[in-house]
């Protein structure tokens, strides 16, 4: 019963966004995933000819720093044009997915009936940067993609960019479905960190504490902005993909695409020092010539056609 | 016992970097008769659980409690029951340890480990981790039962909605979000000293606890009971075909098959939970605990659920003191996992912990002057 209420509740609402241009028989189409107990977006583009009964391999693609799904679908749906299924993903509090639920007032609850339906006041967060979070709607988002008719379980990539080109190094290293990820101009942090519990800042603690104390859901816009950067310094300061570089198992492709030109990224400390530590087939491609936006004649072409090429290799 | 055990128990004693880095463990040998009529006696069996006559208790003389609300993940409201000590002064100077309860298990089963820990000056606190208990459901447990209309052009929209509510979500990777969030409440809490503070876990909390050192290094002490993390590789957990056919349910459909979960309080759980709890495997990150963080391992010699013989225990404490960490195992003789939480198990253990504690976070130190007292 509980499997038909939620059901019915997977309608997603939202305006159209721009479409990117499509291959040539390539069909998109939105769906919408559960990432634990948020509903997400995603976009997921079929290739020409794909059946329930055809056995293709599957892309996750995740969006960079507060991006959408809408930033990166041109990409799944050229991954689509080389034979794969691709799904671009909003992160839960973004975009076209859900938000991070809160009770606003207590509800009554007894744990030997787990699941219980309540009418309540609830606030709902949007726009929070947490990797946590992100990483697991990624998990998901495979999850869905695995149970896609028509697609391989067994051949799952995962494609990340910016921020997200860190998140495709840890799902790699931490999730045994992952059999090849690329990274695009990836933010991997940590390379000047050695791997050991986080040690937080005077100023850090005094943060922690102050959540811990008095952190309650945010009633309105400008407390609920203060404590998304508030959330973000913190998380960020204990983020460090670059500790998952050696944790990649040896069957697992990973691939950084960078910028030459990036003036965000320092490419030496990031994608080049992290493929240095990874056991399996790994690589790192320059875009010549272009910088992190990717937005240099020929840059997107470039970007897209080496990860594509990877995943053909891999998957 | 055994002769295996018996040996694993010489082993431990003898581990360590040094003899004055560990506590004297003579008090299990004192008791051996007690825990081998407690191993022995039918009426002192726990099979499959604790029993409610093990969880209570009758508060010392002076100890004062207080029940608070702290906040996780960006609002979730957990519960804690904090225990302070006799001659506890706001001002004054007092270590402060986090008790985190068992695997699907409620802190009304562990409250007497709080008020132990006070009886011997320590401040402690009790804690629900979030979907159990007291305490709330996160974000990854409460569900719109309609389609969630928020956008990007409000960071928090408040409104009356359908909710569905899950409870007992056994999952790790929250228990170590919320001991720290537990720890992060106690470092603002008036008259304790926010650079001593531990933690204390049980069964797998045990391991858990042994996580949460590995991610924080504020966490001072460690007592990590009926548990073993022996070392282990990082990387990828395997994932069987039944899970992998239930992370898809999951994804699709929202909720996954369940299973019965718990020992000494029973109720469905997640099957996905044993999933995801390999994600965080505290053996494959024993080496991010730094030295400064002390742990002593007080594994049960015939634990039919974390191993016999202390041997993960054994093997983790062996790992950490090659590291420069100090670590110490002292096992409970002849008793079973259960058996830990009462009677000579329990008053043996919860001293050793208490005994741990005040040596590496050490004493409560009241205000010093009428003057310093008074200034705020």
């Amino acid at each position: 019963m509980i499997a038909a209420v939620l059901a019915a509740a997977l309608a997603i609402a939202g305006a159209e966004q721009p479409q990117p241009a499509r291959p040539e028989g390539v069909i998109a189409r939105d769906v919408t995933f559960v990432s634990e107990s948020v509903q997400c977006y995603g976009r997921i583009y079929l290739p020409k000819g794909f059946t329930p009964e055809s056995r293709a391999a599957a892309i996750v693609l995740a969006p960079g720093w507060a991006e959408t799904a809408a930033s990166i679908d041109k990409y799944a749906a050229r991954f689509a044009g080389h034979g794969m299924v691709a799904m671009a993903i909003d992160y839960r509090g973004w975009g076209r997915s859900g938000g991070f639920l809160y009770l606003a007032d207590p509800v009554r609850w007894d744990d030997r009936l787990r699941f219980s339906q309540h009418t309540a006041r609830v606030r709902i967060r949007r726009k929070r940067l947490s990797p946590e979070a992100q990483l697991l709607d990624i998990r998901n988002a495979m999850s869905f993609l695995q149970g896609e008719p028509g697609v391989d379980r067994a051949r799952i990539g995962v494609w990340g960019t910016d921020m997200a080109g860190g998140h495709a190094l840890i799902a790699a290293a931490t999730d045994a479905r992952v059999k090849a990820a690329v990274g695009q101009v990836p933010i991997i942090d940590g390379h000047d960190v050695p791997r050991k519990a986080f040690a937080p800042s005077p100023e850090t603690q005094a943060e922690l504490v102050r959540l811990a104390r008095t952190g309650d859901a945010p009633g309105n816009s400008v407390s609920a902005a203060a404590l998304n950067v508030a959330e973000a310094k913190i998380v960020l300061a204990e983020y460090h993909p670059f500790w998952y570089a050696d944790a990649v198992p040896q069957a697992t492709a990973v691939l950084f695409v960078v910028a030459e030109k990036d003036l965000k990224v320092n490419n030496a400390t990031n994608a080049v020092a992290a493929s240095k530590l990874i056991k399996g087939p790994n690589g790192v491609t320059a875009i010549a010539g272009a910088g992190h936006a990717l937005a240099t004649p020929g840059a997107f072409e470039a970007a897209v056609e080496a990860a594509a090429a990877w995943f053909l290799k891999y998957l | 016992m055994s002769a295996p055990a018996r040996l694993g128990f010489c082993a431990a004693a003898v581990l360590g970097a040094t003899v004055s880095a560990q506590i004297p463990a003579d008090l299990v040998d004192r008791r051996r008769a007690e825990f081998h009529t407690q191993a022995t006696d039918a009426d002192m069996k726990r099979e499959g659980g604790t029993q409610p006559r093990d969880w209570n208790y009758d508060l010392p003389e002076g100890i004062t409690t207080r029940q608070v609300t702290f906040y996780v993940d960006g609002g979730t409201p957990l519960y804690g029951k904090m225990f302070f000590p006799r001659g506890f002064r706001s001002r004054g100077k007092w270590p402060a340890v986090v008790v985190g309860h068992g695997i699907n298990a409620l802190s009304i089963g562990i409250e007497k480990y709080g008020a132990r820990f006070a009886d011997r000056g320590l401040v402690a606190m009790a804690i629900d981790y979030q979907s159990y208990g007291f305490s709330g459901s996160g974000a990854d447990d409460l569900r719109l039962l309609e389609a969630d209309t928020t956008t990007d052009a409000h960071v928090v929209t408040e409104k009356t909605a359908r909710v569905l509510v899950k409870r007992t979500n056994l999952n790790n990777a929250h228990e170590v979000d919320d001991y720290r969030a537990a720890l992060s409440f106690l470092q603002g809490e008036p008259g304790i000293d926010a650079d001593r503070v531990g933690i204390w876990g049980s069964s797998n909390a045990g391991s858990v606890v042994i996580a949460v050192a590995a991610a924080d290094a504020r966490v001072k002490a460690v007592v990590s009971q009926v548990a073993g993390t022996p070392p282990s590789a990082r990387g990828p957990a395997p994932i069987a075909a039944a899970m992998l056919d239930d992370g898809i349910t999951r994804a699709r459909t929202g909720q996954g098959a369940e299973v019965d979960g718990g020992f000494s309080f029973k109720s469905k759980v997640d099957m996905w939970s044993t999933q995801r709890n390999r994600d965080v495997r505290p053996g494959s990150t024993l080496d991010q605990i730094p030295a400064s963080t002390r742990i002593l391992f007080l594994p049960a010699e015939n634990d039919e659920l974390s191993g016999r013989g202390g041997a993960g225990a054994i093997a983790a404490t062996k790992f950490l003191t090659e590291r420069g960490v100090t670590a110490q195992t002292i096992m409970y003789p002849e008793l079973t996992h259960f058996q830990a939480y009462s009677y000579t198990g329990f008053d043996v253990g919860s001293t050793l912990a208490a005994d741990w504690f005040l040596k590496y976070l050490g004493r409560g130190e009241p205000p010093k002057t009428p003057a310093q007292e008074g200034r705020r």
